[in-house]
């Protein structure tokens, strides 16, 4: 059954592809059908992989960093074909596509064990939904982080609207991916909330993206701006310290969440 | 009294409680969780209800319920659950019961009653994605909180002979109102040595039940028994951890979280409440 092996040759046909729809979406002035169908297709070869790696690994590809990485780099295109295909932005799959090739190399330079074992801990009907969503909000706020720093950078370009509607698509995500953790919490630990390292920096990544989303950019003056695109980037600092941050803290050697550490 | 002389009221107080909570925890440590049990956390949290309502009552002329209603309340509310959440997470101070956390998590849950009060309809109606999100985060968050102190955590040495010792987890010999026994204990190693299945037949009140991670036994509606570990004593006696969690709380933390899911899904559904040019694309 084809793995982990194959996937430098399937990962060049995805950048390939996306790279393709990308630079046919910056060229085109108005919605193109053909950079849609040339990221879909490197969605749907990513999607083939994915599966593939399932079949062969038997149990859900969702339990180690690079394994979450993969997940990002696919739910990466599919947020940047989305927000293309709903707003035009010419530009947003090159940066979608430029992030989610830097987590294909990190997973080509860094081949990590990707054996059959799921340990006790993570045999739960909680495991997939519970990481599937996280990394699918993890991919629709890195978008809006994307666009809060493009807005930073040239303010006439007309962006909140895009950025409003990820964040409140990626909050949402990001809040039922925590409560399903949650929920699987107290049936493998017997608390819903632990305040380990990891559950205080999802807290405080959630906290600040409410925070933003409490915000009405429709209405703020630009200085006020400034700092609402602030707190969405902070908000996305905070995401990466809760994703893989932690793991370098003092406290990660007695955290409970060690399985995703190979 | 105008909006900028109230905004400054309520830094000045801000300040003034941030300051105090400190002093405390230096001074007296730690908040006393443990003397809140039941039945005076209820109570407390009843009185504490009551306040709330007054002060909802009186919003028009009472200052400390504008502040509390303000948008900047909403602002330091999530300010606060963000800095306690990075202060945890980089272990400024590892512990929940620590005063200013204590105190700021009360402000949160107080802003979010108020906001409840006000909000949960308007003239169109009862707004249904507002009320099951706050409510939800109230319910959550305000079991937690409050149940705190009522929630136990005791863990049992089980072997084949019965025993009804526990231990907190600080030490204190707790007697437990049955027995535990270690009826059977099994652990499948996959092909690389790495574990695959941990699973314990414990014997309660006369019924065998099997433990597995992720697999407790729900004794009662309020506890939960869990495997931690299993091994082997040096005279070549098998051994359990087990672990008893009663949670009174926990059902209404539960119906919080899903409250909350379900407000995230209108959340998502709904999108955003402002209209801008281009919505109709």
């Amino acid at each position: 059954m084809a793995g982990w092996n194959i996937f430098p040759m399937m990962a060049a046909v995805v950048v390939l592809l996306s790279a393709s729809g990308a630079v046919v979406a910056l060229r085109c002035k108005e919605r193109s059908g053909v950079a849609i169908l040339l990221s879909a297709l490197g969605i749907a070869t990513m999607a083939t992989f994915i599966a593939l790696l399932w079949l062969s690994l038997e149990r859900p590809p969702l339990r180690t960093m690079g394994e979450t990485r993969l997940w990002y780099s696919f739910f990466l295109l599919i947020a940047g074909l989305i927000t293309y295909a709903r707003w035009r932005y010419t530009w947003i799959m090159s940066f979608s596509t430029l992030l989610a090739t830097v987590f294909i190399i990190i997973n080509i330079a860094r081949p990590e064990i990707h054996d059959q074992t799921l340990m006790p801990a993570l045999q739960s009907v909680w495991f997939v939904p519970h990481v599937a969503i996280y990394m699918f909000s993890y991919a629709l706020l890195g978008c809006a982080t994307l666009l809060a720093v493009v807005a930073l950078v040239r303010p006439a370009l007309q962006l909140d609207h895009a950025i409003e509607r990820l964040l409140y698509g990626g909050l949402a995500f990001l809040t039922i991916g925590m409560l399903t953790g949650a929920l699987w919490a107290k049936d493998a630990w017997g608390a819903y909330w632990s305040w380990d390292a990891k559950e205080a920096w999802a807290v405080a990544t959630w906290s600040l993206y409410l925070l933003a989303l409490h915000a009405s950019p429709s209405i703020m003056a630009y200085r006020r701006k400034v700092l609402y695109y602030g707190v969405i980037i902070a908000g996305f600092l905070a995401l990466q310290m809760c994703w893989y941050g932690v793991n370098y803290l003092p406290s990660a050697a007695e955290s409970a969440h060690t399985y995703n550490r190979e | 009294m105008s909006i900028g002389r109230v905004g400054h009221m309520g830094a000045v107080a801000v300040a003034a409680v941030a300051v105090v909570t400190l002093i405390f925890e230096a001074w007296i440590g730690p908040f006393p969780v443990e003397l809140f049990r039941f039945p005076l956390n209820v109570l407390t949290m009843a009185l504490w209800l009551l306040a709330l309502g007054y002060l909802y009552r009186n919003r028009t002329t009472s200052t400390t319920a504008q502040l509390l209603l303000s948008r900047e309340a909403t602002y330091l509310s999530l300010f606060i659950l963000a800095t306690t959440g990075i202060a945890l997470g980089l272990e400024l101070r590892p512990s929940t019961d620590a005063w200013p956390v204590v105190i700021g998590l009360l402000f949160v849950l107080s802003h979010t009653v108020l906001v409840v009060l006000r909000g949960w309809r308007n003239s169109n109606g009862i707004r249904w994605r507002f009320t099951i999100t706050h409510l939800g985060l109230l319910l959550a968050l305000g079991a937690g909180f409050w149940g705190a102190p009522d929630r136990e955590q005791l863990r049992v040495a089980a072997t084949s002979e019965p025993t009804n010792e526990a231990f907190t987890m600080s030490g204190v010999l707790k007697t437990l109102p049955y027995d535990i026994a270690l009826a059977d204990s099994r652990i499948e190693l996959s092909a690389t040595g790495s574990p695959m299945l941990y699973e314990a037949t414990i014997r309660v009140e006369g019924q065998n039940h099997t433990l597995r991670v992720n697999h407790p036994y729900d004794r009662t509606i309020v506890e939960k028994i869990y495997l931690i570990s299993f091994g082997t004593t040096t005279t070549g006696e098998r051994y359990a951890i087990i672990e008893i969690v009663r949670e009174p709380w926990q059902w209404i933390t539960a119906s919080g979280i899903v409250m909350l899911i379900a407000g995230a899904v209108l959340l998502f559904a709904r999108g955003p409440r402002r209209k801008y040019n281009d919505d109709n694309q």
